[in-house]
């Protein structure tokens, strides 16, 4: 297989090879016209009998007008193949450097550390997948081959051009630099409109997006109309700005196509004067005729593309900064755990976490988690749950301190063996846009309809699924929408289950699911108690009154722990969240509602 | 790629005249420019046909050495040459003034369109989806027209005064160049339709990958959690393979097409050369100046047939969005004030009378009552049945119940962003059909379950209803929800940027903001759908007091899982199957050991 530059320069190659084509189809009506029909007085000149004596003579071409137009004809068609060759090589050579970009950008996507995709914006990361890729590969595609043929366009006729007649030759030329000087510095200087009308649309998509997202609010308030001034004025900006766009761009080609047209008078006054004074053929003039009309307008294209060479090196380093971004597992070669082995025990050492340059997440925490054990995490937004979760998960490194899975140091396990055999649960999850089965099999690809009903049935999501038209066929929408909040929690509950995994962490996978599917998926699971670790983070107690043991965190810390019970009898944070929880408690109690531990 | 041929083929039909009429109608404001337009094409083309002509006469003049002749003509070839350049300037403008202006107007009336289309529009389509009719679809189809106009008279034009000036030249000469346009049309038509067909399948597959990679990054913890990395990458490379692929189909088209049409124009020359040749060799007819003007019109005659192509293959590669925008605006809104409620808006409004609502109407809610109310989205299964409700002045009910029992039903309907299917709701016992939309929605205070915040600060999000707001009222309503506290701790106070949606703030923090913002804009009637259902325990429990004391003198409609939010309101109902099955107060319910019971037993028992 070539390598890219190899392409490169055959396209280029074929691309002087088809403009060499180009010119020498002018100059057969030019011998004709001279040389035959109208042979001028001091006869031909040397370069134009070594032309005609190569198309079979004077006295031939004489009686047999009708070879020329072949000559024509088959002189077109060679162009027309190279021009194909280099089309179609400069395609091959940009699609396969633009492939291996997306490729590389999206695997770098899947592997950088998670803080990387929590700092972005996921809008700016796809801009720079997306429209950035796109402006590299148009500069590749189109304006690298244009300007080579701007160049090459300029430079083939140049010898024949001298040859004929070197005062013409300048004639031809003398406007050229200024024309891509004024494209080159006019678009310099507008560039600002540019990037205006960019943000103002930017602007005006983020207000049409906001709407639509936030409609219901809209009516709520009855704000319809106030929407609307706010959409008339973005709209109006917009407009105005395009149009100013629309204006600098009508002084740009107006005054540029009077700068070409100049160049090709120059070339008409200069040739008629020559003409007129015998020191000029006809052919030849229209020769100079075609080829200043051939070259003038890659020329003036060129012009602009040199002004938007800045677009491409911007994007460019776009790109490389994704690129750039080191990779979680970098440098790191893990143990894999075997995960039939694995008991599933835990065990944080003086763990300390914060983000940077912020005040500590989790402070010096230390627990042991034997294997098989449910345990539950609760206590206030921000208290640091799902911290402990996320470094478990390796998402995060710990500032200081250890953990430890099965004894064996987190940061000695190879990264994907060790999400392998923990199964992680979202508050808020992620289902792919694709069928139900597909989403349930991604947790174990092997798994077979037996185990994914099982799974879903588990998961209290087996019979919503056969409840939708199309069953575990159905399409998941738009990031999942067409789910609802607590469907789409008990899809990725069943996703793990599947797993099988060591450790199944469930960080507030219940919120959205109602107290009594809670409870139907809480007492399936804990028929499978044993079978792995359980890890519970949850705001409402009862789903969590059922563990072997909970923590119950604060600003950090582990401020208590024990079993539910335990925990009650004790005045705290616990007992306290309880009360709230339970108010109106006594009510029952009094009316003697039963026992209800 | 077989799935969707079809919808390419559909494409590749004919040009719909109607449609496009339709979309031209967007125009008629700037129907001057579109006029400007259509003259400076038929102007230009004139001058670019003349031009050949031109130096034509001006080579002959030259081998003649006609001095008058030359100057003369080098005049007027300058003259016609300045004149292009104007044109040029001037169709630019009009061009501006005509894409910019439709696209304007386009999506104004989508907006407002937009403003008025009941909710089961925005539940069917997704948001994106929604957004970009109203960006890209317009600017496609507004920036087309000028270029169609334009072309459409230049290319015509152009094709027939050089037509003229060539048989004008010699007339056999003429029909012998012209006989290649048949050849010309034919192989444009077979090209244009392959590049449309394979550009539209390079726009799919782009905006495939730009979905793959929007999932790649928002599913990224899941990705991680599940690792799926490598399966992940595997399926990306198919996708983008495939872009490839396309692309050099289309590269490979463009690469074929564009040389074809040129050695075409080659024939013409060709064909000129060697028939003209013959004239002045036996020595009559043509000059030398007009075989040369002969031959670039060969060469140029190929281009107007191009350019009638393309943009022909642009109207239709833009139809598809034609149709989107049209459907879009010819969409009636199925809530909408009737003609009748419309005319007393029109009369109160002339009328300038105060204490009135804006259909000259109570503008007071004192009752609310559910009559016989039915309601389904497939009438096979109902989500309310024979409903019936009857809310006092200033009573607080609350909605307990099973999902999918019907309480969001109850609060949708009751905020008319739907209608019964059957029976009706009564204002003060005026059906709430017979009065302005705007006034009841105004009237109430609705506070959803997933709380849309606009970016902004904070403090805008809660003014959002009252953009006058003083800080004071801000900041006290703020207080009411237990909110200042944790707003204070922000980086910049109120003043801090929620971000696009509010994502920069927790659901919970979310929740209290939105129902501050509920607040201060002082409702007659509160509706609350699950509003504090992430807020955490302790807050919830701390922001009860102060809700109440909001609650108290308004009827208020509450919505929640949580039966320590609802255990203070006047009533309670238990709503299953779309039925009331029981109601009554927190302790009578509990006395009473039914549903309510079970529900509360249930929530507690774990």
């Amino acid at each position: 297989m070539m390598r890219e530059p190899r392409i490169y320069a055959v396209a280029i190659g074929a691309m002087v090879v088809s403009s060499l084509f180009l010119y020498l189809m002018p100059l057969v009506p030019q011998v004709i016209i001279d040389g035959v029909l109208l042979p001028s007085e001091g006869g031909p000149t040397e370069f134009e009998d070594f032309l005609l004596s190569l198309m079979g003579g004077v006295d031939f071409l004489r009686g047999n007008l009708w070879w020329p137009a072949v000559l024509i004809l088959l002189l077109s068609a060679a162009a027309g193949l190279f021009a194909y060759f280099r089309g179609v090589y400069a395609a091959k050579a940009t699609e396969r450097i633009i492939q291996r970009m997306r490729n590389d950008l999206y695997r770098r996507l899947q592997r950088v550390p998670l803080n990387f995709i929590d700092r972005s914006e996921t809008g700016d990361l796809i801009q720079r997948c997306t429209s950035d890729v796109d402006t590299v590969r148009i500069f590749l595609s189109a304006q690298v081959v244009e300007m080579g043929r701007a160049v090459a366009m300029l430079i083939v006729p140049l010898p024949i051009m001298l040859l004929v007649s070197p005062l013409m030759t300048l004639a031809s030329v003398v406007l050229l630099p200024f024309i891509v000087l004024f494209a080159v510095f006019y678009f310099k200087r507008i560039r600002s409109t540019f990037l205006r009308v960019d943000e103002a649309e930017a602007d005006l998509t983020s207000k049409i997006q906001e709407n639509v997202m936030g409609i219901r609010v809209v009516r709520a308030f009855a704000q319809q109309a106030q929407e609307t001034g706010s959409f008339d004025h973005r709209n109006a900006t917009h407009r105005d700005l395009d149009n100013k766009l629309y204006r600098v761009l009508a002084w740009f080609w107006s005054t540029s196509d009077l700068m070409c047209m100049a160049q090709k008078l120059i070339v008409l006054g200069v040739g008629l004067w020559l003409l007129f004074t015998s020191q000029l053929e006809a052919g030849a003039f229209f020769f100079f005729l075609t080829a200043v009309g051939m070259f003038v307008w890659p020329i003036r294209q060129m012009g602009r593309i040199l002004a938007e060479l800045g677009k491409a090196q911007v994007a460019l380093g776009r790109i490389q900064y994704v690129l750039g971004q080191s990779e979680e597992t970098d440098g790191e070669s893990g143990l894999v755990l075997d995960a039939a082995s694995l008991s599933g025990s835990i065990v944080f050492r003086n763990v300390t976490f914060s983000h940077a340059e912020s005040a500590p997440v989790l402070l010096d925490v230390s627990f042991e988690i034997p294997g098989g054990s449910t345990i539950a995490l609760v206590g206030p937004s921000g208290c640091g749950k799902s911290t402990i979760i996320n470094l478990l998960m390796r998402f995060y490194q710990p500032d200081e301190g250890k953990i430890h899975l099965d004894g064996i140091d987190l940061s000695s396990i190879d990264r994907t063996s060790l999400r392998s055999n923990l199964s992680v649960v979202l508050q808020e999850p992620f289902l792919y846009s694709r069928s139900l089965l597909d989403n349930l099999a991604m947790g174990r690809s092997s798994a077979g309809e037996v185990e994914i009903v099982e799974a879903a049935s588990i998961a209290a999501i087996h019979d919503s699924i056969m409840g939708f038209d199309d069953g575990y066929s159905t399409v998941v929408g738009e990031r999942g929408m067409t789910l609802s909040g607590g469907q789409r929690q008990r899809m990725s509950i069943a996703r793990a289950l599947l797993r099988d995994p060591a450790v199944l962490v469930l960080d507030d996978a219940l919120s959205a699911v109602d107290t009594n599917t809670e409870r139907a998926i809480l007492s399936a699971l804990q028929q499978r108690h044993h079978r792995h670790t359980t890890i519970i983070v949850a705001h409402r107690l009862t789903t969590v009154m059922q563990a072997d043991e909970i923590f119950v965190l604060d600003k950090g810390r582990i401020i208590d722990r024990g079993s539910h019970h335990e925990l009650l009898k004790r005045e705290g944070l616990y007992q306290r969240l309880w009360e709230i929880q339970h108010e109106g408690m006594d009510a029952i109690t009094e009316l003697g509602g039963g026992d209800l531990s | 790629m077989t799935q969707m041929s079809p919808h390419v083929e559909d494409v590749l039909g004919t040009v719909d005249r109607g449609l496009w009429r339709r979309v031209a109608r967007h125009g008629s404001r700037y129907r001057k420019f579109g006029l400007s337009m259509m003259i400076g094409g038929i102007l230009i083309a004139i001058v670019e046909s003349l031009l050949p002509l031109m130096s034509g006469l001006l080579i002959d003049a030259a081998i003649d050495k006609n001095v008058v002749q030359i100057t003369w003509y080098s005049v007027v070839y300058a003259v016609l040459s300045i004149g292009f350049c104007i044109l040029v300037w001037c169709f630019i403008i009009a061009a501006g003034r005509l894409a910019t202006g439709m696209a304007h107007d386009m999506r104004r009336a989508s907006f407002v369109r937009l403003q008025e289309l009941e909710f089961a529009y925005f539940d069917k389509q997704p948001a994106g989806w929604i957004v970009s009719r109203l960006t890209s679809d317009c600017r496609k189809v507004a920036s087309l027209m000028p270029w169609f106009l334009l072309d459409l008279c230049w290319g015509a034009t152009f094709l027939l005064f050089s037509s003229i000036a060539m048989l004008a030249i010699d007339w056999v000469l003429g029909l012998c160049v012209m006989a290649v346009v048949p050849l010309l049309v034919v192989v444009t038509i077979f090209f244009e339709r392959r590049l449309l067909k394979s550009s539209r399948l390079m726009r799919k597959t782009n905006s495939e990958l730009t979905a793959v990679y929007n999932e790649g990054i928002t599913g990224v913890r899941t990705t991680k959690s599940l690792t799926r990395e490598c399966e992940n990458i595997e399926e990306f490379e198919s996708v983008s393979q495939s872009m490839r692929d396309y692309s050099m189909l289309n590269a490979v088209q463009t690469s074929i097409f564009v040389p074809i049409v040129t050695s075409v124009g080659g024939i013409g020359v060709g064909i000129a050369l060697s028939v003209g040749g013959l004239q002045i060799e036996e020595g009559y007819g043509l000059t030398i100046g007009m075989l040369i003007a002969f031959m670039q019109y060969a060469v140029l005659f190929a281009m107007p047939v191009r350019e009638l192509a393309a943009r022909l293959s642009d109207l239709k590669g833009a139809q598809a969005a034609a149709e989107r925008i049209e459907g879009l605006l010819e969409r009636e809104p199925e809530i909408h004030d009737s003609e009748e409620v419309r005319h007393r808006i029109e009369v109160a409004a002339a009328g300038n009378q105060s204490g009135v609502a804006d259909d000259g109407g109570d503008p007071r809610i004192k009752t609310i009552d559910f009559k016989d109310v039915s309601f389904w989205y497939k009438p096979a299964e109902p989500v309310l049945n024979h409903f019936d409700l009857s809310i006092t002045p200033g009573e607080t009910i609350a909605l307990v119940g099973p999902t999918g029992g019907g309480k969001t039903t109850i609060a949708s309907l009751l905020c008319r962003f739907y209608e019964p299917c059957e029976g009706g709701i009564y204002l003060n016992g005026v059906e709430y059909r017979k009065r302005s939309l705007h006034w009841l929605q105004s009237s109430l205070g609705i506070v959803l379950q997933e709380p849309h915040l606009f970016s902004g600060t904070v403090a805008s999000n809660i003014a959002y209803s009252s953009p006058a707001a003083s800080q004071e009222k801000i900041e006290e309503a703020a207080r009411t929800v237990e909110a200042h506290d944790f707003i204070m701790q922000l980086k910049d106070g109120y003043g801090t940027e929620v971000g696009e949606g509010g994502g920069r703030l927790s659901v919970g923090q979310r929740q209290l903001i939105a129902l501050a913002r509920a607040i201060i804009a002082d409702p007659q009637v509160f509706v609350m759908d699950e509003a504090t259902s992430s807020v955490d325990t302790e807050t919830e429990h701390h922001i009860q007091r102060g809700i109440e004391a909001v609650l108290s003198q308004r009827i208020a409609v509450v919505i929640a899982h949580r039966l320590s939010t609802v255990r203070s309101a006047d009533r309670i109902l238990v709503i299953e199957g779309g039925r009331i099955v029981e109601q009554g107060s927190h302790k009578a319910l509990l006395e009473a050991g039914g549903a309510y019971m079970a529900l509360y037993r249930q929530h507690f028992a774990g």
